[in-house]
């Protein structure tokens, strides 16, 4: 990882988030106005597209199905999440089974195999509009780079959702012998400023 | 720790990473919420907290954040609640061992969903495992709860 090259401080004291077992802390915070070239900003792309697409996010990242996916080397072939799971309009599963019927609110980790992964927040799926399960990396990065689509985010405020979110923060220590999300939730974040400061490019412009 | 458990306050003395499940059978006696799979895929172990239905086998008891329910607590011989009467109305049990989770399932949907359709009703008791294959009768079950919970 070229962190180098990003002129994101990596120095400054951790925010306010509460931090699960065994994190430690990440920052989103700028030094100063520096400038990242269109050819880093879509090189640090190509690393967080290979972040979005991996199963540890794009499994939740599905569209208005809500119907989250089982894929990635620890489920063998690729389905639907087991037991017709579907989380509805909610996205929490409220019209059905709740997500946190499973998974569970807790700090104490993941270290059983098959269990039903927890963080110490409600567990849910990415908004629909977010439906990065089986896109492309041109698909995905418009719709990031998109406010109308995006939440109405700048790339500082994706980066900052990262830092916020214990989800996500699970996709790096996913515990139960589940592959984790590629390089490190500070390199991600790292990646997203520095693609923010690029412009959003995207691969085909 | 402190739990508290169909209206009543336990002391015990668990590990916090204790399944509350364990606790609830070992620990209590309480035996109506039964253990199947302990990976959250079968429903059996099915209890409520502050009313909504949580898998006991994934909940540890230092994570037990509100009041217990089993199917014990969920009504009276006297005064069942609007599912128990449904079961026994359909004869829904075979032998009976995921029912009390199936009951405790229903009894949280129809607080979130109190008129489901069936396709509703399948969506959210795929989640708890029947082995005698009972899954029409829950069906009709969870669906005459519903009204019956509407007309109350």
């Amino acid at each position: 990882m070229k962190a180098k090259t990003l002129a994101v401080a990596a120095l400054i004291a951790a925010t306010a988030t509460t931090w699960a077992a065994g994190e430690t802390a990440t920052t989103t915070a700028e030094t100063e106005a520096p400038s990242v070239s269109v050819a880093d900003g879509l090189e640090a792309w190509s690393r967080i597209y290979e972040v979005a697409s991996h199963p540890r996010c794009s499994n939740c990242h599905v569209g208005e199905s809500g119907i989250p996916m089982w894929s990635g080397p620890s489920y063998g072939k690729t389905r639907p999440h087991g037991m017709n799971i579907a989380a509805g309009e909610s996205r929490i599963g409220a019209e059905f089974v709740t997500c946190a019927t499973c998974h569970t609110r807790s700090t104490q980790g993941n270290t059983v195999a098959h269990a039903a992964p927890r963080v110490d927040m409600d567990w849910q799926l990415a908004p629909a509009q977010a439906d990065w399960f089986g896109r492309t990396s041109q698909e995905i990065c418009s719709q990031l780079r998109d406010p109308e689509r995006n939440g109405g985010r700048t790339a500082q405020d994706i980066a900052e959702h990262l830092d916020h979110d214990l989800i996500l923060h699970w996709a790096w220590d996913p515990g139960g012998g589940r592959e984790p999300a590629p390089y490190s939730l500070q390199e991600h974040i790292a990646d997203v400023m520095a693609w923010g400061m690029a412009g959003m490019p995207c691969p085909n412009g | 720790m402190q739990i508290m458990v169909n209206g009543t306050t336990h002391e015990v003395d668990v590990e916090e990473d204790m399944p509350l499940l364990w606790v609830l059978r070992d620990e209590l006696g309480i035996t109506g919420p039964k253990y199947g799979c302990g990976i959250a895929q079968c429903g059996a172990c099915t209890v409520h907290v502050d009313g909504v239905a949580v898998r006991s086998c994934q909940l540890a008891a230092g994570d037990v954040d509100g009041e217990v329910t089993t199917i014990e607590g969920l009504g009276t011989p006297d005064a069942l609640h609007a599912v128990q009467e449904a079961w026994i109305e359909h004869q829904v049990a075979q032998c009976g061992y995921c029912q009390s989770g199936q009951i405790m399932a229903a009894a949280s949907f129809l607080e979130t969903n109190p008129e489901p359709t069936d396709d509703d009703i399948d969506r959210a008791m795929s989640a708890n495992l029947c082995r005698c294959g009972t899954y029409p009768r829950i069906r009709e079950a969870v669906r005459s709860a519903a009204t019956k919970l509407m007309e109350a």
